[in-house]
């Protein structure tokens, strides 16, 4: 049996279920995460929330990690530009995660894997939406395999 | 193109003047090796010794990677007090090693002021497994460069083989686009003129060309070579963390083992960290014993640095490091939204 299919079997009978690692910043994010949870908002339970300080504490071997210890694919997100509790943390990790995406695109890996996405702490309904995305996207994608460490 | 008999002479006069009117404590150069196609850094302290400062076709050490360790700032205030003055540094750099040496004062590595940059406009220096490559069977025993600069080769019977520079050369200097240094204080030679400053972006079009599967797989190729000696990283003069990432323990972000799980987030990691800081002179490729295409991934990133924010590193030292900077209007398209 192929490889291809393997995955796709894993992902349609085995009842394969997506893990995201989704990197929230305290101030925004993890508060717009807990407004959905508050308002009752439904979204995909694949998601593992790991909050952060700031979206500029992430470092993107904090990504690599999580994609070599099996998460399927990563969410990170921070305040809206302009909105930092750090007055620029957000505006320095957006450049670093723009050259990480593309590194890892460049590299091989699918770019669906690694999203990024801004939710302040009053847009619970934007949280959701961008969760039933990523897991849609990533649930696409299949078990991810490339990175992980099987030794 | 400056022969490189002139750029010698030039080189001993300035080192000689330098170190006599002890304007530096140190000339940092290259000299001699006792292998062909090979030559050593040379730390320079008396102006008695100034014949020994060579220059040749075989130049390619990056001096820039000693001047961190010259200037590494003291571990506690105890120290500090003790601590002798910094010294004052004279340093040959060719046009990529000047980049670098300017990325250092940028990332406050080394105080501009305790520097002389002797600059070196630089014809492209030979890849020492491209000559060995084009003398096949035979075994060099000595090299040396003729009034064209195509190399000489004496080989093992004495006869004589000529290799056309242009086909030894370092890939990294092939590409090269600014081999004359910038904003050096001392300029030896006639500026020259990179060979082909559109290579780098061809070929990383041409990857990117590639079907996403091909090029993981292409990269696993690659990198399934390495035998995680860290090489790549001592050579780099950007690689000056005092605790790198890839030796921590607690955690240990980066496996050890040459899983090629481990192996790629290494490089992965690697290149990430030149984002905007790689002067692009070819030390990691040059130092993988198993010859790597180190350059696949920190060519590209360079060049998406200079795309999205206008920034090539060690072109300005008064400007900030890509990274350490920002600006609201900074493209954000690679965003989710809903």
């Amino acid at each position: 049996m192929s490889q291809t299919q393997t995955v796709q079997d894993a992902a349609t009978d085995k009842g394969w279920e997506p893990r995201i690692a989704t990197f929230l910043c305290n101030w925004c994010s993890y508060a717009g995460a807990d407004l959905a949870g508050v308002s009752r908002i439904q979204y995909p339970h694949n998601i593992r929330i790991i909050r952060v300080p700031c979206s500029g504490r992430i470092n993107p071997a904090f990504l690599l990690r999580a994609l070599q210890n099996g998460a399927d694919g990563v969410l990170v997100s921070g305040c809206h530009p302009g909105d930092c509790h750090y007055i620029s943390g957000n505006l320095v990790a957006r450049r670093k995660f723009a050259l990480f995406k593309e590194l890892l695109q460049y590299a091989g890996i699918e770019p669906e894997r690694v999203q990024f996405t801004w939710v302040s702490a009053s847009e619970g309904g934007r949280f959701a939406a961008v969760v039933e995305k990523v897991v849609e996207e990533v649930r696409k994608l299949g078990p991810n395999e490339k990175l992980v460490k099987t030794l | 193109m400056t022969p490189s008999h002139e750029i010698e002479a030039r080189l001993r006069e300035t080192a000689e003047e330098l170190l006599r009117e002890k304007r530096v404590d140190l000339f940092l150069g290259y000299e001699k090796a006792t292998l062909p196609f090979r030559t050593t850094p040379l730390f320079l302290t008396s102006p008695e010794e100034v014949e020994r400062l060579a220059w040749n076709p075989f130049c390619t050490t990056n001096l820039a990677v000693y001047l961190p360790r010259l200037f590494k700032a003291p571990a506690s205030a105890r120290e500090a007090e003790r601590a002798p003055p910094l010294p004052t540094v004279a340093v040959v750099l060719k046009g990529c090693d000047a980049r670098s040496a300017i990325a250092l004062v940028q990332e406050r590595q080394v105080p501009r002021e305790k520097l002389v940059l002797v600059g070196v406009a630089c014809p492209g220096m030979v890849d020492v497994r491209k000559a060995e490559r084009a003398l096949g069977e035979h075994e060099a025993l000595g090299a040396g460069e003729d009034a064209l600069g195509n190399i000489h080769v004496v080989v093992e019977d004495g006869r004589e083989v000529t290799l056309p520079r242009e086909e030894i050369v370092a890939d990294a200097c092939l590409e090269c686009r600014a081999p004359t240094p910038s904003l050096p204080d001392v300029l030896v030679g006639e500026p020259v003129e990179g060979k082909d400053p559109d290579g780098a972006r061809r070929q990383t079009d041409e990857f990117a060309s590639k079907t996403l599967d091909d090029r993981w797989a292409h990269l696993q190729d690659e990198l399934s070579k390495c035998i995680r000696c860290n090489a790549c990283r001592q050579a780099c003069p950007m690689c000056y963390c005092k605790e790198c990432l890839l030796d921590q323990t607690r955690p240990r972000w980066v496996g050890t083992s040459t899983d090629m799980s481990d192996v790629t987030i290494y490089h992965l990691v690697r290149a990430f960290h030149m984002a905007g800081r790689c002067t692009e002179c070819g030390a990691c490729a040059r130092a993988c014993s198993m010859g790597i295409d180190t350059r696949l991934l920190t060519r590209k990133l360079g060049q998406e640095v200079e795309d999205l924010y206008g920034y090539r590193s060690g072109e300005s030292a008064d400007v900030l490091p890509a990274l350490s900077a920002f600006d609201m209007d900074d493209a954000q398209d690679f965003l989710t939204e809903p």
